[in-house]
């Protein structure tokens, strides 16, 4: 008997033995050579694996499909913020009050099977997506568009409902990508439905092709095209994309990652954690981030994170409660406990302080901000720009050991221009002026104890989810009574839209091109519902006559105008005079490549693209990044 | 209390000490007073274990001595709610089914196996994502309690039906008693030794689904639990920044706790079939 | 005659069983402030930025009618009694619009049930001859340590136990995949030889965790069954050890644990969600998981309603089987 028990004990380790084939590192698992693959990571798994077809909801786009594959009207440069033609060539021309657009199609892409990308294919896109009312967008469409129509083979005529100026900020990528993907007409014209046609062996005008896909969706192999040169990139840049093959691979949890990481069994991974680039760059020279040392992170994602008010509710409908909460949190203190202290600050509601928006926006507000004073009620003023927080944040950091730079400008790149400031007594008063009173139990409303719920996103979003614990860390401090709760995906979204928050990690933000239209336009009044409805935007309610005139102002403006930035630097002011959103730092991201196999990533030494991976510029970066011999 | 310590087994000695030391730790230093656990920065961040901090501090600046006494006191509470409520409906519902038989008996059956062939877990995530704002520990307790009481009372009822052909229970009944009677005076002690290791799984269990849905990110997000205490560990990347002194403890005290509560219970049946004089 | 009513009592509980289940699903998620249209547009926009008020506006009402959502709760309910209980086939899955929640859950299914199965049966199986030992020959060395084994796996933590593994045997020592990786394209040996490379930790740290509980009970039931009178007058007539074990001890000890059995496997898909996560093996479990955060009713409806429907047939058959393990008991 007490054999057969050693039996079951000595038989798993048997099996172990038998699978301890060394591991080389010359092929990868799906069979390519190790050194002519980059492995890139995805960030969430597909379900529905074998679906390439844009235009078929449930698609993952992330997974390499519009990164290598999709052609785009416009693209972005990340880096200036400016846009360039890719399947486009150039800008739209419009007429004088932006109804009709001439696009101009650049000549010389090829489909991967050989057939020519023109004005047909273009034509066909648009008149699908609005004869299709099962694609998402299709509405918006009909709504936006009279008609899309071939001029020549190489020209398209636009016409719009209304005026629309900004046809390429909306219509090609921004952020992220564009819902808007050329598709072949010689493919697409022959399906019966195109919402339904999985399109497994994709021809695509991108430079890579499907070579291979895991029935389990957790990779895809691309190949490089063979006539990469006609591909949208070779058209554009006229470089070849160097890995033969790219496999974007679905890694799994944080732990795998970075073990995955550390072991060379990946070239790059989305998003960490500080904690997790301490790790990794210790146990593996080869790994580095955007910045090769402190702070590692590049701060110029275009999201701001910081606090949500819900503006329907009292008291958070009271711009001096706001302002308020705002003194009454350290900033510093939020600043290490979120990323050790890494991150720019973004002290503006709504405006990310990304390099470029710091520039043209940030840094000439500030006199403003310097000058700008609060009525604390009681007769007394208080001017709560804090401009010393870089320099401050560079003392703690380097008594930590790091190395800090001590130019001022370099400082200011790397926190911002300024926060706002700790000012409890300030903040006790502008909350007695919004009508709460402080009792020796705590704090009350409108003679009910007063209670402050947090919420945040659960687990997907550590920037913001951690922003939001030290801030219910603050305000408990402070000697409010706060509760705080994550919220699954569903709950959180649905709770977003139908205002069902008193404050939450939201990042209703954004800030990337110079016309701040897209950023604000879902500010506008009239787009608010009551609670417990779902409106189109306008998830915090902010009801300010003075934003909603501006962001209609804007609406007819020329996005490249001089009034267009006016009206934009003049909505900041309303913005920050009212505090609708609370901004800690910019979009932080911590974004680890591996340089065993491959060199030559966007950094910050050489930032020929933003480390943006899973937006659909990746493919701009495959030409540069090179094999290691 | 003199010959208890001359009968009890070294187990049962070793369960109590184990068990009345967790006991202590959740319910009496607990009261000593100490700052807010939760609070962040309230210490320097990332301290070695000293005298001043017995296991250092975390990347937040909490002491997570102090950390790690309320997550014992809280996982306790809420393990001792849930295993008492599960354990007490559960011996319940089952000996009341098996007992009485007919249309009750099918009636119970029926809502027990609809608790028991819904999956737990699922439904957990689904409760914890609707607890926004008003997640306490005896809430979270009421919820996992949900699930509790299905097992149980299925294992108790096919227990008591096997028991109730058995010819001292028939004795019994002949003799008049009711069944009521029978069920406390015959069959509750045999129910009882099981019932126990039921309540130790049950306290267990608790914390375990505590710690899943606290890994998944979604326990209440300021509840200081032992689950919650590894799950803010990881987030932090404890394990590969070597911080031991912080994602340890509560690990350690989850395994040591448990051994404790499974000592205690085997040598609680030993102690009682030496007992009853064999 | 007895013998018919019972089944027939005991198959209407089990449809009884089933149609309360269901129910239960379908309307729990439904109650929630969550809503699988918000949380798409959500996606949608923490990706690309803030979107045009028109534009979403129009996006919702298109999805609002696609996902089915626009007819009462009652009528939801009748064509999915309708369509799901009678058919299985449970509509398409939200998140991943339009594919139906049938072929998502197919790709997956024989993956869960292949490792869960047998790493459930396995493990309930030494456990219990482990915990049979055990509670009948306590004083044997061998069992002690076993028992010994189990007292001290059982506490951790099943992610610990997981993430032990992980780290020493894939990332230490690398002689596993960080991630399972299996390769379904290239023939079956190629399949074979990942899916065993892919299952051996996950399998096993299940393993580890399972049979701990199945010797803590079996130990303490057997231990009860050993001193019972019946056990002990087998002893005086001289029978030996082990026979008394495996006719006496076991046959009376087994009953609770086959029902335990049964209703553990209902454990099946919930329980595969840590290890889904950890090891990175496909299955059931993580699609439960998302569809929850994302509020998939349709394929919440799917994978739930399958797993009720298995566990409750799975007590049914043993219930109907009680009677010939345990002659005791009388079909009543």
């Amino acid at each position: 008997m007490r054999r057969k028990v050693s039996a079951f004990l000595v038989l798993p380790l048997l099996i172990l033995l038998v699978f301890t084939a060394v591991n080389t590192y010359a092929m990868t698992e799906v069979g390519t050579p190790r050194r002519e693959t980059l492995i890139v990571e995805t960030q969430t798994p597909t379900d529905v694996p074998g679906q390439f077809n844009s235009y078929m909801q449930g698609t993952q786009m992330g997974f390499g499909i519009h990164q290598l594959m999709s052609a785009m009207m416009w693209e972005m440069d990340t880096i200036t913020g400016e846009q360039f033609g890719e399947v486009a060539a150039g800008a739209p021309e419009s007429n004088e009050d932006f109804t009709e657009h001439i696009v101009r199609i650049r000549e010389g892409i090829r489909w991967s099977d050989g057939e020519a990308l023109n004005a047909d294919d273009v034509v066909f896109t648009f008149n699908m997506i609005m004869s299709n009312p099962g694609i998402g967008p299709s509405a918006y469409y009909n709504a936006v568009f009279k008609s899309v129509e071939k001029v020549d083979d190489y020209t398209v005529l636009i016409k719009t409902v209304d005026s629309f100026p900004r046809l390429a900020l909306r219509f090609g990528v921004t952020i992220w990508g564009n819902d808007l993907r050329i598709v072949p007409e010689h493919i697409y014209s022959q399906v019966a439905d195109v919402t339904t046609f999985k399109d497994s062996d994709p021809v695509v005008a991108g430079p890579y092709i499907v070579k291979a896909f895991d029935s389990l969706g957790k990779w895809i192999l691309y190949e490089r095209r063979e006539d990469w040169e006609y591909s949208t990139v070779g058209a554009v840049t006229g470089k070849m994309p160097q890995a033969r093959y790219i496999l974007v691979k679905y890694i799994g949890d944080d732990t795998t990652r970075q073990m995955a990481m550390v072991n060379n069994e990946v070239d790059i991974l989305c998003e960490v954690t500080p904690e997790m680039v301490e790790v990794m760059t210790a146990m593996n020279p080869n790994i580095a981030c955007w910045y090769k040392d402190f702070p590692y992170a590049t701060s110029d994602d275009p999201c701001s994170k910081g606090i949500s008010f819900q503006m329907a509710k009292e008291p958070y409908d009271n711009p001096d409660f706001r302002w308020g909460v705002t003194l009454a949190m350290n900033f510093d203190e939020i600043s290490v406990n979120i990323f050790d202290g890494v991150g720019r600050a973004s002290a503006l509601p709504i405006l990310t302080a990304t390099a470029a928006m710091q520039e043209l926006y940030y840094i000439p507000l500030l006199p403003w901000l310097e000058a700008f004073e609060l009525d604390l009620g009681d007769g007394t003023t208080i001017q709560p720009f804090d401009t010393g927080y870089a320099l401050r944040m560079a003392e703690t950091l380097k008594a930590q050991g790091y190395d800090i730079p001590s130019d001022e400008t370099a400082l200011i790149d790397m926190f911002g221009i300024g926060c706002w400031k700790y000012a409890p007594d300030a903040a006790e008063k502008l909350f007695v002026k919004a009508g709460l009173e402080k009792r020796a139990e705590g704090w009350y409303f409108k003679d009910q104890p007063f209670t402050i719920n947090m919420t945040y996103l659960a687990d997907t979003e550590a920037q913001a989810g951690r922003g939001l614990i030290a801030a219910y860390d603050q305000l408990v401090k402070f000697g409010f009574n706060c509760n705080l709760a994550s919220e699954s995906s569903a709950t959180w979204d649905s709770n977003a839209a139908t205002g069902n928050y008193e404050i939450g990690g939201y990042w209703p933000t954004g800030g990337i091109t110079r016309d701040l239209y897209a950023q604000i336009s879902g500010w506008d009044a009239n787009l608010i519902v009551p609670i417990g409805e779902r409106g189109a935007g306008q998830g915090s309610r902010w009801n300010n006559a003075e934003a909603t005139r501006i962001v209609q102002a804007m609406s007819v403006v020329s996005p490249d105008s001089d009034e267009s930035y006016e009206l934009g630097m003049e909505f900041m002011k309303v913005a920050t005079a009212d505090m609708p959103f609370l901004g800690f730092h910019s979009g932080v991201k911590f974004v680890p490549t591996n340089s065993t196999f491959w060199t030559n990533y966007p950094s910050a030494e050489n930032p020929y693209n933003g480390p943006w991976w899973w937006w659909s510029c990746f493919k701009y970066i495959t030409t540069e990044i090179t094999a290691v011999d | 209390m003199t010959s208890f310590l001359k009968n009890a087994n070294g187990r049962l000695k070793a369960g109590l000490v184990i068990t009345l030391f967790f006991l202590f730790l959740g319910f009496v230093v607990y009261y000593i007073p100490h700052a807010n656990p939760f609070s962040y920065n309230t210490y320097p961040r990332r301290l070695a274990p000293s005298f001043g901090h017995f296991f250092g501090t975390t990347s937040m600046g909490q002491d997570v001595f102090w950390l790690l006494i309320e997550a014992i006191h809280n996982s306790l509470v809420i393990g001792f709610i849930v295993a008492l409520i599960g354990t007490v409906v559960g011996v319940f519902v089952g000996l009341l089914a098996g007992f009485s038989g007919g249309l009750l008996d099918r009636i119970l059956m029926v809502i027990t196996d609809t608790f028991v062939v819904i999956p737990s877990l699922p439904i957990l995530i689904l409760m914890t994502s609707l607890m926004r704002g008003s997640a306490t520990v005896i809430l979270m307790a009421l919820v996992l309690a949900i699930f509790s009481w299905a097992w149980p009372s299925r294992q108790i009822r096919s227990l008591a039906l096997s028991l109730k052909e058995r010819d001292f229970v028939y004795t019994a009944w002949f003799s008049g008693e009711g069944t009521v009677q029978v069920i406390i005076t015959e069959i509750l002690p045999y129910a009882l030794t099981w019932s126990l290791s039921n309540f130790m799984n049950a306290t267990l269990s608790a914390i375990a689904s505590e710690s899943a849905l606290a890994v998944l990110g979604l326990s209440p997000a300021n509840l200081i639990s032992l689950g919650n205490m590894i799950q803010w560990a990881r987030e932090r990347n404890a394990i590969f920044t070597n911080q031991w002194n912080w994602i340890g403890p509560p690990i350690v005290a989850t395994i040591v706790l448990f051994v404790g509560l499974f000592l205690l219970i085997t040598g609680y049946n030993d102690y009682l079939s030496m007992k009853r004089g064999r | 005659m007895k013998f018919a009513k019972y089944v027939g009592l005991r198959i209407l509980t089990w449809a009884l069983t089933i149609w309360i289940g269901v129910t239960f699903i379908f309307f729990v998620p439904r109650m929630f402030p969550s809503d699988p249209v918000e949380n798409m547009i959500g996606r949608i926009q923490s990706r690309s930025g803030q979107m045009d008020p028109l534009e979403m506006e129009s996006l919702r009402k298109s999805l609002r009618i696609q996902f089915g959502l626009e007819g009462s709760l009652l009528e939801q309910y009748v064509s999915f009694l309708k369509k799901g209980l009678l058919q299985f086939d449970f509509g398409p899955s939200l998140m991943s619009f339009p594919t139906p929640v049938g072929d998502i859950i197919k790709t997956y299914l024989p993956y869960t049930l292949g490792l869960m199965l047998m790493t459930t049966i396995f493990s309930w199986l030494i456990g219990n001859f482990i915990g049979l030992q055990a509670g009948f020959r306590k004083k044997q060395l061998s069992s002690k340590f076993l028992e010994g084994v189990a007292i001290c796996i059982y506490p951790v933590p099943y992610f610990i136990v997981a993430l032990v593994l992980q780290i020493v045997f894939a990332f230490l020592l690398g002689w596993f995949p960080l991630q399972s990786t299996i390769i379904t394209m290239g023939g079956f040996v190629i399949f074979i030889k990942s899916l065993l490379r892919a299952s051996i930790l996950p399998g096993v740290s299940l393993l580890l965790v399972g049979t701990g509980w199945w010797i803590i009970s079996m130990k303490s039931l057997s231990g009860t069954v050993a001193e019972e009178d019946f056990v002990l007058y087998a002893r005086y007539r001289g029978l030996s050890e082990g026979r008394i074990g495996w006719s006496y001890v076991l046959r009376n000890s087994i009953i609770t644990q086959v029902t335990a059995l049964a209703m553990s496997l209902g454990g099946v898909f919930s329980g595969s969600i840590m290890t889904e996560i950890i090891f990175g093996y496909p299955g059931v479990g993580t699609l439960i998981q998302k569809a929850i955060l994302q509020s998939d009713y349709n394929m919440i409806l799917g994978c739930i309603t399958i797993s009720i429907v298995a566990i409750a047939t799975a007590t049914l058959i043993v219930d109907l089987i009680y009677p010939l393990i345990d002659p005791r008991i009388r079909y009543s």
